[in-house]
């Protein structure tokens, strides 16, 4: 994370020029096209489509490395449990059994094997066009294209307001925990039993509200005194124009749409299981 | 001429209270004037600065009596946007106003608002920001910059409204002295070029009269005391009348049997000369000369006796050698740092904003851990200490006691830390009862927090630290947004527990606090300790000021104005004279 706190990793690529609400647009038309189906070939085309742009964006791979590492552990950790809790689960789709490996009380088949790789591959293929929204949308001008979709802009200046004053708030939480745990209520290990420690955590609540009711006071009154909030419309000093490329993205972005939702309707069959 | 703002009878009370807390306020500030108002807390100066500025009565509201206009114009018949286009304000908080992103779309933020077209908002940004030094920053975003920056960069979006009317709340209340001097400059620079009507309220006393004011008004409960030049104010005492403080240099010179009614210039302490020798002056009246002045100052600093200084006992807190970075590879933001607490001892870390003052408080309290070096506590080391392990031998209050206060209760919020301490009834009563008495609190006893002022609300959260008996309590800006009053109390009452043996280490960039509450000083710039000695030395010594961006003390600018033979001999003297003075008043 950078010093401000907001994840965006300034940069000159195709993805940091556009538009931030084709980009959002992009995430959700990739996320739907993604949940309609289940299987592995279309899963493949578009995760190295998304790996493809993700690499042209040149964000460095250490500012993605926490992301990433989370959602893997996350798909390792699920996959796990469905291979322990329903080693058979595979079967229903396929309606055919070809036992695998024996766990004692069951035995894992090869068709629960094969829709556990297919379901991360699934999770996996989300994963670059989410980062590249993440890291290549500058806070300002997402709210500023929010905007112009037609959302209020009380609404969308909310967002933005929100990435600025999180690094304040996060660090004067760390203050007050500290401040705490000097008295002698103490958080971490060593400190008491659980119970005792969720309970000295749960103390930081009344200063952290107090601060941040402090704070909204004094940005509410800095909003008011420059005008904020009184026209029915305002203009946007970081706002850019929709430029040509954000139109083609738009328009590969229906025709995606479009392509998943034909595929799905015509051909694809529920579980793809090639065995 | 019409004036820019003129007070008509008014009088507000707010919602919530029985009192009006502005009475019958007359007040005329014409166009250009550069204006100070100026009282202790609750005097009605902030109220008087929200209704010009129109957060009376849309954001708090109350009853109005009687008329303000603004530009010529009846208030009540404006909405809060009208104003903020005659009327710009600049807030004490740089943090909270900052809402933008980065620079340009802060400055450009109430231009957003008016709908300005986007091309023309660049082109005023680019005016705005140039005017106030910041153009080169126009990408950077808020947390790369300085206080004092920011404050600029608010100054920069007021100014790109082409409000005629800056008012500036408390803009000094979060800048170190260096910051604080050179908004100061700024403001006058922005003054002077645009022939912008400026008005500020501010307590900082010394840093508003470095630059020159036309005319200072000064509120007292309520009410408007007195209005005049700083020249007239200053020489008939009313600074000091109304519970605020006037210029040490001043009160130097009437302890030195110098009176202040021969003199002039006085608001700052470069320009103080005698009146003798004017030949303007009606014949027989008896001004001091030059020469009989310099010599009465001499005489009273040597005569003062140097303290002995508080016998300090053992050393208790040690660092040797500590340096830190954050993170591996990092250039390192303390620096090999030595220096050492003895028990009962008064100390002051002295540093701008950024110095490393708050990155060697989180080293000593184990919320960072040195990458080299030790700490000791009474010889012991304390890198296997734990923050609640530490705790119990260092006491932290922060800044603000809303930070530390969870209770309901005045009581329950000083057992809290004792419980979790394993300490019980009968000893935690009694230990309870013993700190409220020491701080004063024991009257209010059964009251809950929300009835107590910030200054009680303060000494609750030092009785909550006191009650865990630490040898060391480590004060955080102890006296950061207190009017004079109330900071002379704060001092007084810690100096109190200093005398019973308690070592204390103040975090700060208040040079008075030092100047009279600390027996020792260690001063910080760019993560290293550039000087360790009796305050009054490294106050009156530019070199360390100048590095630490800190302040010479106006007694040694006053000192070396008049070529006294040693600057720091004369604070010492003034140091003493006043500490006689408070003696007496005991």
């Amino acid at each position: 994370m950078s010093k401000a706190g907001n994840l965006f990793v300034e940069g000159d690529s195709l993805f940091h020029r556009m538009d931030g609400a084709v980009k959002l647009i992009l995430l959700l038309t990739w996320t739907v096209s993604t949940f309609l189906f289940l299987d592995l070939r279309i899963f493949a085309v578009m995760l190295s489509a998304g790996i493809g742009m993700l690499l042209l964006s040149r964000i460095p791979f250490r500012r993605m490395a926490l992301l990433f590492w989370v959602l893997m552990v996350f798909t390792l950790i699920n996959s796990i449990f469905i291979l322990i809790i329903t080693p058979r689960f595979g079967s229903t789709l396929t309606g055919s059994n070809t036992p695998l490996i024996p766990v004692g009380y069951d035995t894992i088949n090869a068709e629960t094997l094969f829709y556990v790789l297919t379901l991360s591959a699934k999770y996996l293929t989300l994963l670059p066009v989410t980062m590249l929204f993440i890291f290549t949308t500058h806070p300002s001008r997402f709210a500023a294209s929010l905007n112009k979709l037609g959302v209020h802009y009380k609404m969308a200046y909310a967002v933005s307001i929100a990435f600025r004053y999180i690094p304040d708030l996060t660090q004067e939480f760390k203050n007050i925990l500290n401040a705490m745990q000097m008295r002698g209520m103490g958080i971490s290990r060593g400190d008491g039993n659980l119970w005792r420690r969720m309970k000295n955590l749960s103390l930081v609540v009344v200063p952290l509200l107090q601060s941040s009711l402090q704070h909204i006071e004094s940005v509410s009154n800095a909003m008011d005194l420059r005008g904020f909030g009184t026209g029915s419309k305002r203009t946007w000093y970081m706002g850019m124009p929709m430029s040509r490329s954000d139109k083609w993205m738009l328009l590969l972005c229906v025709l995606l749409l479009v392509a998943a939702i034909l595929l799905k309707g015509f051909w694809a069959e529920k579980f793809w299981y090639p065995f | 001429m019409q004036p820019a703002i003129s007070f008509r009878n008014f009088s507000f009370r707010y919602k919530s209270q029985s009192e009006p807390i502005l009475k019958n306020i007359y007040l005329d500030i014409s166009p250009g004037e550069k204006i100070w108002i100026a009282g202790p807390s609750g005097s009605g100066k902030s109220t008087l600065a929200h209704c010009i500025n129109g957060l009376i009565p849309f954001s708090y509201g109350g009853e109005v009596s009687g008329n303000l206009y603004i530009g010529g114009l009846e208030v009540s018949e404006q909405g809060i946007f009208e104003r903020s286009r005659s009327v710009g304000t600049i807030l004490q908080n740089p943090d909270a106003q900052f809402v933008g992103q980065t620079v340009g779309e802060d400055t450009a933020f109430q231009m957003e608002n008016e709908q300005v077209a986007q091309s023309v908002m660049k082109a005023r940004v680019v005016t705005a920001l140039d005017l106030v030094g910041m153009l080169a920053y126009e990408e950077q975003g808020p947390h790369d910059l300085s206080g004092g920056q920011k404050q600029s960069v608010s100054l920069a979006g007021v100014l790109s409204t082409r409000a005629d009317i800056l008012l500036f709340d408390e803009p000094l209340a979060n800048l170190d002295p260096a910051s604080g001097v050179r908004a100061m400059q700024l403001i006058e620079d922005i003054h002077r070029r645009e022939g912008k009507t400026v008005i500020i309220i501010e307590h900082r006393v010394e840093d508003v009269l470095a630059q020159p004011i036309d005319r200072i008004v000064v509120m007292s409960e309520g009410e408007i005391a007195a209005i005049g030049t700083p020249e007239e104010l200053l020489r008939e005492g009313v600074l000091a009348r109304h519970g605020l403080r006037q210029p040490l240099y001043l009160n130097a010179l009437e302890y030195a049997g110098v009176p202040i009614s021969g003199l002039k210039s006085l608001a700052t302490p470069e320009g103080v000369v005698t009146l003798a020798g004017d030949g303007n002056l009606p014949e027989g009246s008896e001004y001091l000369g030059e020469t009989e002045i310099r010599s009465r100052l001499e005489a009273w600093a040597e005569r003062v006796e140097p303290a002995t200084g508080r016998l300090s006992g053992a050393p208790l807190l040690e660092l040797k050698d500590i340096s830190f970075a954050y993170g591996r590879g990092r250039t390192d933001v303390v620096r090999n740092v030595s220096f050492s607490i003895s028990e009962g001892e008064r100390l002051a870390l002295l540093g701008s904003n950024g110095a490393g003052k708050s990155t060697l408080s989180g080293l000593i309290t184990g919320i960072l851990k040195p990458k080299s070096g030790t700490i000791t506590i009474r010889g012991e080391d304390l890198s296997r200490w734990s923050i609640r392990q530490r705790g119990e031998e260092i006491g932290y209050v922060m800044q603000n006691p809303n930070h530390m206060i969870t209770q309901h209760m005045i009581r329950d919020e000083i057992a809290l830390g004792l419980t979790a301490r394993g300490v019980l009834s009968p000893e935690r009563e009694r230990r309870i009862d013993e700190v409220l008495h020491t701080c004063g609190l024991y009257p209010y006893r059964n009251w809950p927090v929300s009835g107590l002022s910030f200054g009680q609300k303060k000494r609750l959260t030092i009785a909550s630290i006191l009650a865990l008996e630490p040898k060391l309590m480590i004060l955080d800006e102890p006296t950061a947004g207190q009017d004079y009053r109330h900071y002379t109390e704060f001092m007084d009452f810690i100096d109190g527990l200093a005398g019973r043996g308690m070592a204390f280490l103040f975090i700060t960039h208040d040079m008075h606090l030092a100047l009279e509450y600390a027996d020792r000083a260690v001063v910080m710039a760019e993560g290293e300790i550039i000087a360790a000695d009796t305050v009054p030395r490294i106050l009156s010594d530019s070199e360390v000021t100048g590095r630490a961006r800190l302040r010479e003390t106006s007694l040694s600018r006053f000192a070396k104005a008049w070529g006294l033979s040693s600057p720091s001999g004369f604070v010492q003297a003034f140091i003493e004279a006043e500490k006689k003075v408070k003696e007496a008043d005991e």
